[in-house]
């Protein structure tokens, strides 16, 4: 497979096709990736596929088609947002060639939790879950420890962009119900979610890496960074953190792909994601269709159909 | 200074003992993260120390949001009114050897000015740091290639090393050697010095050589092409910068509501767009390729060339908290072999 990706992305670069590719290269250690900008043949050497390759690349199209026509490696989730970023028309759908790579699950930390990261020296897919390659052998992941959990439940295909897929979509069927984390989350009252929030904003140091890392964040300039007419409070007070996520959440509704680069990359531990899906329910029991599926639809929340949609003023 | 032993199951004990006179914090579990927090109950104590904690001292002396003053206006007349009050003395358990070694760089920066730094001085000079040293160092520490703070710490009163079911204890300062005074205290063999002294020398096989980091930092290339590289893939969020224990950059903001208001200081770091932004318009680092260089070279070239240390202690925070994988350690390296 990597050779397959690496075979085109070479012939979309020789042949002048697209400026860059971007993909995943190896990391600093055997247990991460990092994203790769390949602008020459050459470079395309350095691609991988791997259970390591956890980011969400699409978060980088709004800027990389400023220098020309981008290809870039998604897995179907992925491929969602850039779904999203054509229809908020942030990119042109010719300004991108989305390729799509077969993905059985992406590596969730915790699976690792028993092995000294210092020994590790590969990870591949292997079976149903992932082999460990280590200093003293070769150890086998099953897959409901191997992946993320929004992998477990991921019943999704080739997004609605797709240019050129790569491999074979590996067949599969859920392990575990999507909503299984909001159905707990739901239990609680909302005064018992209120308490919930507060604890867990209170961990909110501000430094947005959520909002960096998120596809959908691509604001000129978010409303908490405004210096002049000031929207939101820098501080990190309970009242001002709980006021940026929750803003930051309704910006989001209707438009969040479920990723999970928000959660992935907060240093402190926050589960943003159940904020998102919760959102995306409500959208989809709403208003029938969700975020990521059509680049031609119109955003939900920036359209109304008088036929259709909830009465924004009921009796 | 002297040195004596405690056992660990009294760790509790000396601690609930110290704290009629002082608040005592140290790294407790919070969810899936270790923070340090003030213990409240003894008996219970669940004391976590990972190498190292999530988040490290920076909060326990400028805290990611301190308010400066608060101000009332009635009429024409403005009332000031600053929290100056001292705070309880407290004592800081389970402290890295890197994070205490992070507090000469900002004990540095924050005298380098007129006034210096009354706030973080004030907390300074209240907290005792008792430092544990570490056994399992993560994948990504690198302090020995820093400094020799591991074997020899810094800037701590006590320092304690897991020998078994009990602590080395080495008093570093007058403070230190007080507190080994505690009844829980018992006097080392010289078995037990051996034993402290081959548990660090196993932590610190585990470790980098050391480098001559301030040396080769002089020689840095400001136009490495590394750094367009890096840009590349940079997010430019906190989490880097919030999480170092050396970083130490606020912007000072005002909250004013009807007649009365505050004025507070927050995190705030290079690696945001708007953090060189000036009121006319200009940004001198107007793009990530400035910025990420400034991260590095800040720690790496101007620190040792303004201060005479190094702005990088080596815990590996940022490389672990990176969200696309930027490694200083791999960065510097690189940088170094490039010049
Ligand atoms: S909010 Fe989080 S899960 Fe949703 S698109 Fe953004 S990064 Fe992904
Ligand atoms: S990444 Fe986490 S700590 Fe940082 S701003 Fe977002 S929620 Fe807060
Ligand atoms: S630069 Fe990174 S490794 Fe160095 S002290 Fe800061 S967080 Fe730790
Ligand atoms: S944590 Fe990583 S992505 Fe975020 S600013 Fe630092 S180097 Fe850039």
């Amino acid at each position: 497979m990597e050779n397959e990706l690496r075979q085109k992305a070479k012939e979309l670069l020789e042949s002048g096709q697209v400026k860059q590719v971007i993909g995943y290269e190896d990391g600093s250690t055997a247990f991460k990736s990092t994203p790769c900008f390949a602008s020459s043949p050459e470079d395309a050497d350095r691609l991988v596929w791997n259970p390591t390759c956890v980011n969400n690349l699409a978060v980088y199209l709004p800027s990389a088609v400023k220098q020309g026509k981008v290809a870039v490696a998604v897995k179907p989730c992925d491929g969602r947002s850039v779904v999203e970023l054509i229809k908020e028309h942030q990119i042109n759908r010719d300004d991108v060639v989305t390729m799509v790579v077969p993905c059985p699950g992406v590596l969730n930390p915790d699976a690792l939790a028993d092995i000294d990261p210092k020994t590790i020296k590969n990870i591949e897919w292997k079976g149903d879950g992932i082999s460990v390659t280590t200093d003293s052998g070769e150890i086998s992941i099953p897959r409901e420890k191997a992946f993320l959990d929004k992998c477990l439940s991921c019943t999704l295909t080739d997004p609605a962009v797709t240019n050129i897929k790569l491999g074979d979509s590996p067949e599969r069927s859920p392990l575990k119900d999507k909503d299984a984390a909001i159905a707990e989350y739901e239990k609680m009252s909302v005064d018992e979610r209120r308490v919930f929030w507060a604890k867990e904003f209170t961990k909110c140091i501000r430094c947005y890496a959520c909002r960096q890392a998120c596809p959908a964040c691509y604001c000129k300039e978010c409303f908490v960074d405004k210096n002049g007419q000031v929207w939101a409070l820098k501080s990190t007070d309970p009242e001002a953190n709980w006021f940026f996520h929750m803003t930051r959440a309704m910006h989001l509704a209707g438009r969040c792909i479920g990723c999970g680069e928000c959660e992935r990359s907060c240093p402190m531990g926050i589960p943003l994601t159940l904020i998102g899906r919760t959102l995306e329910k409500d959208v989809e029991e709403m208003f029938g269709s969700g975020a990521g599926q059509d680049p031609d639809a119109l955003p939900i929340l920036g359209s109304f159909d008088l036929t259709k949609d909830p009465d924004p003023c009921p009796e | 200074m002297e040195a004596k032993v405690i056992a660990k199951s009294d760790i509790g004990a000396w601690m609930k003992g110290l704290a009629d006179k002082c608040d005592v914090i140290a790294p407790v579990k919070d969810g899936d993260v270790s923070a340090f927090k003030k213990i409240e109950d003894f008996g219970t104590l669940s004391i976590d120390l990972p190498t190292p904690t999530v988040k490290g001292l920076r909060e326990q002396f400028t805290p990611e949001t301190e308010t400066l003053f608060e101000y009332k206006l009635t009429g024409q007349q403005a009332e000031l009114t600053s929290d100056t009050a001292a705070q309880k003395d407290r004592l800081i358990f389970g402290v890295r050897a890197c994070d205490a070694a992070a507090l000469k760089y900002t004990d540095a920066v924050n005298a380098n000015c007129e006034p210096k730094d009354a706030l973080y001085f004030a907390k300074r000079k209240q907290t005792t740091l008792v430092g544990v040293c570490c056994t399992t160092p993560a994948w990504s520490c690198f302090c020995t290639e820093i400094g020799d703070f591991l074997a020899n710490p810094i800037m701590m009163d006590l320092y304690l090393t897991d020998i078994g079911d009990k602590y080395y204890a080495e008093a570093l300062t007058p403070k230190g050697e007080t507190l080994i005074g505690a009844s829980q205290f018992q006097a080392a063999t010289d078995a037990d010095k051996q034993a402290a002294e081959s548990a660090k020398q196993k932590v610190i096989a585990a470790l980098p050589s050391p480098i001559d980091h301030a040396e080769k930092g002089k020689d840095f290339d400001w136009d490495d092409p590394m750094f367009t590289k890096l840009a590349e893939k940079c997010l430019a969020c906190g989490a880097c910068t919030f999480l170092c224990p050396t970083c130490h950059c606020f912007d000072i903001q005002e909250c004013a509501q009807g007649s009365k208001g505050s004025r507070y200081r927050c995190w705030d770091t290079c690696q945001f767009e708007k953090f060189t932004l000036m009121g006319h318009g200009h940004n001198p680092r107007p793009s990530k390729n400035e910025r990420t260089r400034q991260r590095v070279f800040h720690k790496f070239k101007y620190s040792p060339e303004r201060y005479g240390i190094l702005g990088c202690v080596g815990c590996g925070r940022c490389i672990t908290a990176c969200p696309v994988n930027i490694d200083i350690q791999r960065v510097v390296h690189k940088l170094e072999a490039d010049k």
